[in-house]
């Protein structure tokens, strides 16, 4: 069997704490259109279940997969199905308007990060405000962890999805690991 | 450091935004009829303003989008922002946050 390349994080999983872990890969697919075409956006509707959100940061769900607002005319699909073929599908559904679709799914590595110290660890680790009075489950955001560009989904109460590039994802598996470090200190 | 906000994301920290420079300056529309020194004009000179100032910010961590922001070079104080196309916001009458 070959090593464990040092780069994923899997080679460190073993030390990450209680409310920590990476996901195993999801189909992520890259959309991108006109949320103002009621062409685009019936199509999307039609094919996955998703009403793409129109406001920032904001995601919601379909029958197989979510969208996440990344930008005006920008969204990130995810989900556990297969993503060649929802490519496939949206390709199908949407072909001959102006619009991009494309697999992304080996672009981001999904860290879940839950539990009663999620907050606070999230909150060391970013300078964007995730105080439940502003964020709530069902926001999404993309801002820098520890540095990192990321995306940060809230998923429950206390969960978190953390969307990092694949390249960075020891560095910030690592620094969230050291962020919860302190919390699971017994009592 | 600054909390800009964002047309589309709203307020965010300014480690989340790349600097654009001077807003609103206009590509020529016929490049090729220009000579060097107007061109020059075009590409490198920009206004040193001491003052509110139209700058361009790209939210380069967020949305990945371009929009303009109207602040004050001495003291950081920000007037407001608005997306590529639109009006800039109404300076305030005083000289500027003076401090």
């Amino acid at each position: 069997m070959a090593e464990t390349p040092w780069i994923t994080p899997a080679a460190i999983a073993e030390t990450f704490p209680e409310g920590l872990k990476e996901l195993p890969p999801r189909a992520q697919v890259n959309l991108r259109g006109s949320v103002t075409d009621s062409a685009f956006t019936d199509a999307v509707k039609a094919g996955t279940g998703i009403a793409l959100p129109d406001t920032p940061n904001k995601t919601a769900a379909g029958t197989d997969f979510k969208a996440l607002w990344l930008s005006p005319d920008e969204w990130l699909l995810v989900g556990e199905g297969e993503a060649a073929s929802l490519v496939q599908k949206l390709e199908a559904a949407l072909s001959g308007q102006h619009v991009a679709v494309n697999d992304v799914s080996a672009n981001r590595t999904i860290f879940e990060l839950s539990g009663p110290h999620s907050h606070p660890a999230l909150m060391k680790s970013s300078e964007f405000d995730f105080h439940p009075r502003v964020f709530a489950p069902g926001d999404c955001v993309q801002t820098l962890i520890a540095k990192s560009q990321a995306i940060v989904e809230q998923t429950g109460e206390t969960a978190f999805h953390i969307y990092v590039r694949s390249s960075f994802s020891r560095y910030v598996g690592a620094w969230l690991a050291e962020a919860l470090a302190e919390y699971s200190v017994a009592e | 450091m600054l909390n800009i906000d964002c047309p589309w994301c709203g307020k965010r920290h300014e480690t989340e935004f790349r600097y654009g420079g001077e807003a609103h300056i206009a590509r020529p529309e016929d490049p090729a009829k220009l000579d060097d020194a107007e061109w020059a004009e075009f590409l490198f000179m920009r206004t040193n303003t001491k003052g509110y100032f139209a700058e361009r910010w790209l939210h380069s961590h967020g949305c990945r989008r371009w929009f303009n922001v109207i602040r004050h070079t001495v003291t950081h104080e920000i007037v407001g922002s608005y997306k590529m196309g639109e009006k800039p916001p109404k300076l305030p009458k005083s000289a500027g946050g003076a401090k």
